[in-house]
């Protein structure tokens, strides 16, 4: 069974802070890997536990990303694929460069990202992916089940949950609840650095189909928070006095 | 001339894409049209509707919806998709901007086309900062719900185009049918939301008391409808749940994590009741009470109880 994983190395929303004229600092800013991706790595490594055969992690970016791929070595993949980006791709290229190395160091029979990175939450990459390579696409599951050249998962869709089942090899999604990503030893970030890396430049994986146009970003800038911020401390009673009073006066209840 | 294409499942979103259309489409001198699968719904449509059909049922299955989205968007030239965001639209949009070569505009409001690009502005790093965005036509957008307004039209004609190939790789069963439907949520003027500060399962009912007595929805925050298991994820307000945007946002025992808050940042008024006064909650909130929930949810019972 050879399964691949995508991450992303990104921003830490958590810690990202704004200058004094309401852009994000962006140099310097912390960064790891997406939140969710933690997720899909883990259910990648478990998936190779139980079935056997190698799992491959691929990270596309600029900076500091082979770090993300380091972790995920650490959690338990057994190599890397380190595909280096000048600048910032948007979604549709990102995809594009993830398929082509996807088939250069493939086959694989299952590819696993998360439900969406947790900068931007586009949940784009996955099905981008799965058209790309003429899969079918599983997205959102919260639990999956690996049969003879079958995959079922369970997903969680905005109004609904349902059973899916498709053949492999194929492109699945999963949510958070799907897992509890584990932390790696010391020993094991060791051993981490002794698993092979590859880095693949995008020109050795541009071909005929690669998108021409893309999406930019004109300008970041912080969101405003005006709100009141009233507190009331003391007495349960008299507080909920106070906040129904306030909640009439605006006129909302 | 730009014509634009509509599609989501969701028929709330379906109409307020109806007026984002409009309002690119009038400037650009372009048509409407809204893509239908199987069957046209008794929602009102704006403009044009090209339903799109096939020997088996499109509905529900993301790779076919792509597919019929993209023949209609074939046969009318069509520059512009826009897409709601739900989970079921992003996986389409994933797919038609690869198979269709298009780029896309994700979650985005504030539409502007100028005949060569389209502009506009969407939350990143979790709703603390707005980008805005351009992309190049051809283009998909997906546009989140609350954008824009949804505004009655008149049905206009419905062209038929029937589609062959379309084979399903995907076989998809209804796991459980939903305690409710997330509409309810996401035209609520009044939630109330519970959040990990609840105990037990049990307890959700002063949550379930309190909105019937404010006469509101019930939502929750994540751990309750994924670790915990105590809601379906039609109650899940979030990042990755529902987005809502009501008068009233009473979050009881939410701490505030990013993820939770950039769903209900639209909010009109928040309100809060957390025991930690440090809850980062109390950072995005009007009104906050600091304070046991236990003991301030039945005190907020008593009062409206007794008038």
């Amino acid at each position: 069974m050879n399964i691949a994983v995508c991450v992303k190395h990104a921003i830490d929303e958590g810690e990202l802070r704004s200058d004094s004229s309401g852009r994000p600092q962006l140099q310097g800013a912390l960064a790891k890997m997406s939140t969710f991706d933690r997720n899909a790595v883990e259910e990648a490594v478990r998936a190779r536990e139980s079935k056997g055969g190698t799992v491959t992690v691929l990270s596309l970016g600029g900076q500091d990303w082979k770090k993300s791929l380091k972790e995920a070595l650490a959690m338990g993949c057994d190599r890397a694929i380190a595909i280096s980006s000048a600048g910032d791709l948007d979604t549709l290229a990102t995809s594009y460069y993830l398929s082509r190395a996807l088939q250069k160091g493939g086959p694989f029979d299952l590819i696993l990202v998360s439900e969406g990175a947790s900068d931007t939450y586009d949940g784009l990459v996955g099905p981008m992916l799965a058209e790309w390579l003429n899969l079918p696409f599983i997205g959102y599951a919260r639990k999956v089940e690996i049969g003879e050249g079958t995959v079922r998962a369970e997903v969680a869709l905005d109004e609904k949950a349902e059973v899916v089942d498709a053949a492999l090899p194929a492109v699945v999604s999963v949510v958070s609840e799907v897992n509890s990503p584990r932390y790696p030893t010391l020993l094991q970030i060791m051993q981490a650095s002794k698993k092979p890396m590859e880095e693949l430049a995008l020109d050795s994986l541009r071909d005929e189909r690669a998108p021409l146009a893309a999406v930019k970003v004109l300008e970041v800038t912080a969101q405003p928070v005006n709100r009141k911020r009233v507190i009331y401390e003391g007495a349960p009673e008299e507080s909920a006095q106070k906040l129904l009073d306030a909640l009439r006066k605006e006129g909302v209840i | 001339m730009t014509d634009v294409l509509t599609f989501s499942e969701n028929p709330q979103l379906a109409g307020e894409l109806a007026t984002a259309a409009d309002s690119i489409a009038a400037g650009a001198g372009g048509r409407v049209f809204a893509v239908e699968v199987d069957a046209v719904r008794e929602a009102p449509a704006h403009g044009s509707v090209l339903l799109v059909k096939a020997a088996r049922p499109i509905s529900g299955d993301s790779e076919l919806i792509a597919s019929a989205i993209s023949e209609a968007a074939r046969r009318r030239a069509s520059p512009i998709v826009l897409i709601g965001s739900t989970k079921l639209g992003r996986m389409v949009a994933g797919r038609l901007a690869v198979a269709s070569r298009m780029c896309v505009l994700a979650d985005v409001r504030d539409l502007k086309v100028d005949g060569v690009r389209l502009t506009g502005v969407r939350g990143v790093y979790a709703g603390k900062f707005n980008a805005k965005v351009e992309g190049p036509l051809p283009c998909v957008a997906l546009v989140p719900q609350g954008a824009y307004e949804a505004t009655a039209g008149s049905p206009g004609p419905v062209e038929e185009i029937t589609v062959e190939g379309f084979s399903p790789r995907v076989k998809r069963t209804e796991a459980r049918a939903p305690q409710r439907s997330a509409l309810d949520l996401r035209t609520a003027k009044i939630i109330v939301a519970a959040g990990r500060g609840f105990k037990t399962k049990e307890d959700l009912a002063l949550v379930e008391k309190l909105a019937k007595a404010l006469g509101g929805a019930m939502g929750a925050s994540r751990p309750l409808s994924s670790d915990l298991g105590w809601l379906g994820e039609e109650y899940h307000i979030g990042l990755t749940g529902v987005y809502v945007r009501p008068n009233l946002y009473l979050a009881i025992g939410i701490s505030g994590q990013l993820q939770h808050v950039a769903g209900i940042k639209d909010s009109k008024v928040i309100a809060a009741i957390n025991k930690d006064k440090q809850a980062p909650i109390f950072q995005v909130a009007d009104y906050g009470i600091v304070g046991d929930l236990y003991q301030v949810v039945p005190a907020l019972l008593k009062i409206l109880g007794s008038e």
